[in-house]
């Protein structure tokens, strides 16, 4: 039951982006006078400052991770699971 | 302490659904943003002139509005929008100005269409920059352009 939602959660989606893409897409009212240089500049400067932020969070999530759940941190503590006297 | 049922029972999800709820939010506003200049740079201004570009191995011919043609150069005037109508007449090439980051194939059998408007006087590159065959390096052109004439 739970694959045959998924599924059709996939199907759906795919259909979903075809509809939007046609439904946003340019039409036919004309547009403004812009410079292409600085639209297409200032997507890649804002996407590349969110890519560098959310790398940044993530690996810093990561080493603190690391560095916080080492055995030989003065803190660490043996989850139950593990199954072992420290 | 609370009884441990399975096998990583006593562990919040909490972290893992923010987690997801914030790369579900960022796409969507990663997709909105590419959308929106998508549509800014694809809407064409009403009164753009229209430029019939032709490539072929291994030159590019246009022809103005007026029925002026240009063969290996374009004359084009600060301050008004130009769109191109892009067709090939042998085989896949790209029109590439690459100062003013204009880049649309020329596929034989179809017309694709790119608009820009030049800002300043000057003399810019135009290159094929989809490999076409043996001369595809110097399917080349020169973008001229000049203060408006009136």
């Amino acid at each position: 039951m739970k694959s045959l939602v998924g599924l059709f959660l996939v199907l759906a989606v795919l259909v979903l982006i075809p509809v939007l893409e046609s439904a946003f897409a340019a039409g036919d009212e004309p547009g403004e006078y812009l410079d292409r240089r600085v639209i297409i500049w200032n997507l890649f400067f804002r996407m590349m400052t969110v890519a560098f932020v959310v790398g940044a969070v993530v690996s810093g999530t990561l080493i603190w991770q690391c560095w916080r759940f080492r055995e030989s941190h003065p803190q660490a503590k043996p989850t139950k699971y593990e199954g072992t006297d420290w | 302490m609370r009884e441990l049922t399975g096998k990583m029972s006593g562990h919040s999800n909490w972290p893992e659904w923010i987690y997801v709820g914030v790369i579900i939010a960022l796409m969507c506003w990663v997709g909105a943003e590419a959308w929106e200049a998508e549509r800014l740079v694809e809407h064409v201004p009403e009164d753009a002139e229209t430029i019939k570009v032709t490539g072929q191995q291994w030159f590019w011919t246009f022809e103005h509005e007026d029925g002026t043609k240009e063969i290996g150069e374009l004359h084009v005037e600060v301050g008004k929008a130009y769109k191109f109508e892009i067709h090939s007449t042998d085989v896949n090439h790209s029109f590439n100005i690459h100062d003013y980051v204009v880049l649309m194939d020329a596929i034989p059998g179809r017309v694709n269409t790119v608009w820009f408007a030049p800002t300043d006087a000057g003399q810019h590159d135009i290159q094929c920059r989809e490999y076409c065959g043996l001369i595809h390096y110097n399917m080349r052109g020169t973008l001229y352009v000049e203060e408006p004439s009136t």
